[in-house]
């Protein structure tokens, strides 16, 4: 059995996860609910649950607030659960920290408990609130951290500057760091290409994003970018235009 | 001179019984004790002797022969045509017993000698005088009676050497007188030359009077017709000054310089009535630019007579005195008609100039005096003689001569006035033009002005249209910008989060099997999603409208926090809520900051919300927005999000309200006020919009 806390300012959301977590989740049980930050962390400490149902926003803080204040003493997984992701997301991504978005549905609830029981039973790695929480910090998207879970089970925690490259490989996204560093991540080259559409980086392809710090050079004629560490690739002549308005409008 | 002739006739007439009676000649006069002469004429006692050119000693000319020649005599001037120098022998016996002590006059002579000789004797000078003799004070005049002494019985002969260097002659008339007829004579005499030396005086004190005048012009007006009359007085009071150097027994200024008078003479003439009277005329007149032809006469006449005039004094040097008559005489005569001439030319410009009708009067008058006194001189001493006696100032000329003069200082007075008036009338001119200048510029400056005006509302004109299309641009800037607000504003104030927790929530009444509520729920929610939609694509609804809408929404808020929150809105019942329009999604984010904020108060179980709409003014409407929550100042101390994280629902009210504002030139006023600020016991936020309506 996993306990669980549930912290949420509305009554209604606090309810409809137990009732969902009720009717589909056996294995998890409700140790109890809070309806802010101040109440949570008080419960958290008092329960020390493994699992805590986080809501985003809340009248005297945010669930970071709740984290901030309870890790490392409490080692538990946290699954945000919010309706409206768009302020957080990076911060909530990069870390690798899962995510529930409002209203529920029952196949992300599932996804996101069935990870979180084979982390909690493999005894997994609490670095991800770590980074959550410096990333929450930082304002500068250069300096933020990404943890990127690999295909074989470890994890990397690598910088964004690091990134020379990113590439699709097969379901997966094979990560070209500036080191020579290569490293496959579980999750898939669409999933990363939307999370760093915003930030300095361009899909000059189908198949591959590059980061714009790196280019050294765009050759048009010929269709290829070429890195600072001397690599070649392909670019399509609609998105050369497309990447030279971005290399010259950075915002 | 004319009245020593008249004298001198009446004497010849009184006397001339003898002169008449006895005509024989006498070797010798023989004076008996009772000899008591009183004008005895003596000319048939004296031989003469002509000596002409010659110069002799008393001894070689009492050695020659003498002859009678009675045609020596005369008893008025006379023009000898050459130099007389002539010896008179008189010899005298005292029969007597007592020695005769008598004097022999014969008038005034240039040069004249008198010696006295006993029988045996040589001839001993007794007296030495004459005109260009003597220049001794009044006294001098007592000199031309010599002493005729004549001891008791004894015989004497007198010389009387008369040398007239000058053609023209005074009366020669030898006469005896006893010493109390010579000093009754001579009373005579000096009372006749006393009447003719004041009307000279008379003269010259006005002629110095008109020089005084003239001068003090002079200084006053610069001007060289004054310079030319000054001169011309003073050569008239030099002239007239020396004519009392003629009159016997008068006293007189420059008897030092006996020569001077005859140096003075025709030159000073030729001087005056020439020369300076030419310069006068042409200056006074100005010739050179009204008769450049008689200036041109006038200038040349004026040259030669300058000429002429160092001739005579060139000639009276040499001692030819005669020269200088004649040549005054020509100049006169030939002069005569020219001058007739000139005065008939300006006559008939007179009409136009009258400055010369007082030039022509002043010399006509002089000329017709000339005339005049020339031909009254014709008569008595014949033609020639009255050549000589042209110079002679006779009463006449002298008033020709005062004319003249009084005629010219009334034409320079009258210039001067011309010359006044002229300038007055130049200022007036210069005045009028300045006046003229004045309005011309001024009518500049108004054109200028004008000008300014039309250039000034043109620029005006121009910078409107230049603001106008600003405007425009601004307008189209603005609404590019609203409408990129309003988008943002779409997505900001009905809160993504408020959406998907109102499905939670419907989510969770689903699930509940609550679907009365549900549906109800879900209603609402639909109608808050379509207006939201639909005030979004407005700038401006009606307060009935926000109204509901506002009502909507905090009931699906009221919904949400299970009836932790209560709200009010009230609204003035004076306002008709239908008509009355405010601009659009305004007011829903600080209505739903209140929600938010006033659920956060622990001390206040229930949040309560108040909306009031009141009409504060005709055109204004006020909207209050009061919640009992913590309050902006505490809520935003608590914020523990850092800043780049933070909500902008607020910030995009505020800068939309600023971009009304700037649109519809509106001013609408967005007032957030901490209520623990004001009453420390209270707490919550009030939020007041001031709302014009246009």
């Amino acid at each position: 059995m996993i306990k669980a806390i549930i912290i949420d300012d509305e009554r209604n959301s606090r309810d409809i996860i137990a009732l969902m977590l009720g009717k589909y989740c056996p294995e998890i049980t409700i140790a109890d609910m809070a309806s802010d930050c101040a109440d949570g962390i008080e419960k958290i400490k008092a329960h020390r649950p493994e699992l805590v149902f986080l809501d985003l926003e809340m009248p005297d803080g945010t669930g970071f607030d709740v984290l901030a204040g309870t890790l490392p003493d409490i080692p538990f997984e946290a699954v945000f659960v919010t309706a409206f992701e768009k302020k957080f997301l990076h911060v909530i991504r990069f870390s690798d920290v899962e995510l529930i978005l409002k209203p529920i549905d029952k196949e992300s609830l599932l996804q996101a408990v069935a990870l979180i029981t084979e982390r909690i039973n493999t005894g997994g790695s609490k670095d991800r609130y770590r980074v959550l929480l410096e990333n929450f910090n930082n304002s500068k998207p250069v300096a933020w951290q990404l943890l990127i879970p690999a295909i074989n089970g470890d994890q990397h925690t690598i910088k964004i500057p690091a990134i020379e490259y990113l590439e699709i490989k097969g379901d997966n996204c094979l990560f070209m760091l500036n080191s020579g560093e290569l490293i496959t991540a579980a999750q898939s080259f669409r999933y990363y290409a939307d999370l760093f559409a915003s930030l300095q980086f361009y899909q000059i392809n189908n198949n591959q994003m590059i980061q714009l710090s790196n280019i050294s050079r765009l050759d048009g004629p010929s269709g290829k970018v070429l890195l600072k560490s001397g690599t070649t690739l392909d670019i399509s002549e609609k998105r050369q235009r497309d990447l030279l308005h971005k290399m010259t409008h950075p915002h | 001179m004319k009245r020593i002739i008249l004298m001198l006739l009446l004497y010849c007439y009184t006397a001339g019984s003898f002169a008449n009676v006895d005509h024989t000649p006498v070797d010798t006069l023989i004076a008996d004790t009772a000899f008591a002469p009183a004008n005895l004429d003596l000319r048939p006692f004296i031989y003469v002797l002509t000596a002409d050119q010659q110069h002799l000693t008393p001894e070689q000319a009492a050695a020659m022969p003498f002859t009678r020649q009675e045609n020596i005599f005369h008893n008025n001037p006379k023009n000898n045509g050459r130099v007389n120098n002539c010896w008179l022998r008189l010899t005298i016996k005292n029969q007597s017993n007592k020695s005769l002590s008598c004097h022999l006059f014969s008038g005034w002579h240039d040069y004249m000698y008198w010696y006295s000789q006993s029988p045996g004797d040589k001839p001993r000078q007794l007296m030495q005088t004459g005109l260009m003799l003597d220049d001794g004070g009044v006294e001098r005049w007592a000199h031309y009676a010599f002493a005729v002494q004549v001891p008791a019985g004894g015989i004497r002969t007198f010389y009387l050497h008369v040398v007239n260097k000058s053609y023209n002659e005074g009366p020669l008339m030898p006469a005896l007188f006893s010493t109390e007829a010579y000093s009754a004579f001579r009373d005579y005499q000096l009372n006749g030359f006393r009447k003719e030396a004041v009307v000279i005086q008379v003269l010259l004190g006005m002629l110095l009077v008109f020089f005084s005048i003239s001068v003090i012009n002079y200084i006053q007006l610069p001007d060289k017709s004054y310079i030319y009359f000054a001169v011309y007085i003073l050569g008239l009071i030099l002239f007239f000054a020396l004519r009392l150097e003629d009159k016997p027994y008068q006293l007189s200024f420059f008897h030092r310089w006996p020569m001077l008078k005859y140096y003075w003479d025709i030159p000073g003439l030729l001087f005056c009535f020439y020369l300076m009277y030419l310069l006068f005329g042409n200056a006074f007149l100005n010739l050179t630019e009204r008769y450049p032809f008689m200036e041109r006469a006038f200038t040349w006449v004026a040259a030669i007579v300058g000429g002429l005039i160092i001739l005579c004094l060139y000639f009276i040097r040499i001692g030819q005195y005669q020269m200088p008559t004649i040549i005054y005489s020509y100049v006169y005569f030939v002069t005569l008609v020219p001058l007739l001439a000139v005065f008939v030319a300006l006559a008939r410009r007179s009409r136009h100039h009258p400055l010369v009708r007082f030039f022509l009067y002043g010399s006509v008058c002089l000329y017709l005096a000339c005339l005049g006194s020339f031909l009254m001189h014709v008569r008595p001493l014949g033609l020639l003689s009255a050549l000589g006696e042209l110079a002679a100032p006779t009463i006449l000329l002298i008033g020709g001569v005062l004319l003249q003069a009084m005629f010219f200082l009334a034409g320079l007075s009258y210039r001067n006035k011309l010359v006044h008036l002229e300038r007055t009338r130049t200022q007036e001119l210069l005045i009028k033009q300045l006046n003229k200048n004045k309005e011309l510029q001024r009518k500049l400056n108004e054109q200028l002005e004008e000008l300014v005006k039309e250039q000034t509302t043109e620029i005006l004109r121009k910078k409107q249209e230049l603001e106008e299309q600003r405007k425009k641009q601004l307008e189209t800037e603005y609404d590019k910008k609203l409408t990129e607000i309003e988008l943002k504003a779409i997505r900001a104030q009905i809160n993504p989060h408020f959406i998907f927790n109102c499905l939670n929530s419907i989510q969770l009444f689903v699930m509940q099997r609550d679907y009365e509520y549900a549906q109800k729920y879900l209603s609402d929610f639909s109608y808050l999603i379509r207006k939201t939609l639909d005030f979004s694509r407005r700038n401006f609804i009606s307060l009935a409208d926000e109204i509901t809408y506002l009502n909507t929404y905090l009931g699906l808020e009221k919904m949400r926090f299970e009836n932790r929150m209560e709200y009010e809105i009230v609204v003035d019942p004076v306002i008709a809520t239908a008509e009355l329009e405010i601009p659009a999604m305004l007011l829903q984010p600080y209505v739903e900051n209140a929600v938010k904020h006033g659920m956060t108060n622990p001390q206040q179980p229930t949040g309560k919300l108040s909306i009031y709409f009141n009409q504060v003014a005709s055109d204004m409407l006020e909207c209050v927005i009061a919640d009992n929550g913590i309050g902006i100042a505490r809520s935003k101390s608590l914020r523990m999000l850092p800043k780049h994280h933070q909500s902008s629902g607020m910030e995009i009210s505020q800068n939309r309200a600023e971009l009304l504002n700037k649109m519809y030139n509106t001013e609408i006023h967005i007032e957030i006020i901490d209520r623990s600020s004001e009453d420390e016991s209270s707490s919550g936020t009030i939020v007041k919009i001031l709302i014009p309506q246009l």
